[in-house]
């Protein structure tokens, strides 16, 4: 580890070297003046192997996790936007565009819409494909990848 | 002005072990789990409470943390290992993302 510093906290006394309680979700109450910060050291580079590793679930996970996975449109980042029949995202109210989707879709939705071409729940003709075509347009880093990636993935 | 900020998935888009040197991240919306060593699993912590330019990120570490090579190239690098797995997202915002206090 390689966080020494003096961690011992107030009401974590457990295990003094190691991550606080949940490191990554655990309520930071930082930001009061009144409690003295956790100071430990973090290094932000020198990662030799790189500091994620995604474990893709077995292919009979997989499936489940397909049928479960959401995809907004557009995301999160471009919540309003409308959405043109290419599937680009356009400003609103945009002549010819589409609103974005009131709730986001389920994988299996989309997997439907995609295989069979029917529509996605909703939506009328015209505008499901100008979701499914916002959703091919799907790059890393946007809302949904991840899911419409995990689409493509080979079932067993 | 655009500037790009990154968001992570809610508390609960997330269940999430500490396993000795590693932490575990099960990612609810995709069904894949991670496994992240320092400074991941704090980076996620941070853009879970809401979205942050890299420099604001980079303060609120600061504050937080004794940073070593705390730069925002360093910062960038493991943001960029974050979004290709599919844990944070970018986006483009037009003004400075509201600070939360």
């Amino acid at each position: 580890m390689k966080g020494l510093s003096a961690n011992r906290g107030i009401m974590d006394d457990t295990r003094p070297n190691q991550y606080p309680v949940n490191p990554a979700l655990a309520a930071s109450a930082d930001g009061d003046a009144s409690v003295p910060t956790r100071r430990r050291v973090l290094a932000l580079g020198a990662v030799t192997a790189g500091a994620v590793m995604s474990i893709r679930p077995a292919l009979a996970q997989t499936a489940g996790s397909v049928l479960n996975c959401e995809i907004p449109v557009p995301d999160a980042s471009r919540a309003g936007s409308y959405i043109d029949a290419d599937g680009k995202v356009v400003p609103a109210r945009t002549k010819g565009a589409f609103p974005s989707s009131p709730r986001p879709f389920k994988g299996e939705e989309v997997k439907r819409a995609m295989a069979n071409g029917s529509t996605l729940p909703g939506t009328d003709s015209a505008r499901s494909r100008a979701y499914v075509k916002y959703i091919r347009r799907l790059q890393r880093g946007q809302g949904g990848f991840t899911c419409f990636a995990s689409l493509q993935m080979p079932r067993g | 002005m655009h500037q790009t900020i990154f968001h992570g998935p809610p508390e609960n888009g997330l269940f999430v072990a500490p396993l000795d040197e590693f932490t575990a991240v099960y990612h609810r919306a995709s069904g894949i789990t991670h496994l992240l060593t320092e400074p991941a699993p704090q980076i996620l912590a941070m853009l879970g409470k809401g979205a942050l330019s890299l420099d604001a990120l980079l303060d609120r570490l600061a504050r937080d943390y004794d940073l070593t090579d705390g730069t925002r190239e360093a910062l960038a690098a493991r943001l960029d290992e974050l979004i290709e797995s599919g844990l944070i997202e970018s986006g483009l915002i037009e003004s400075e993302p509201v600070e939360r206090t």
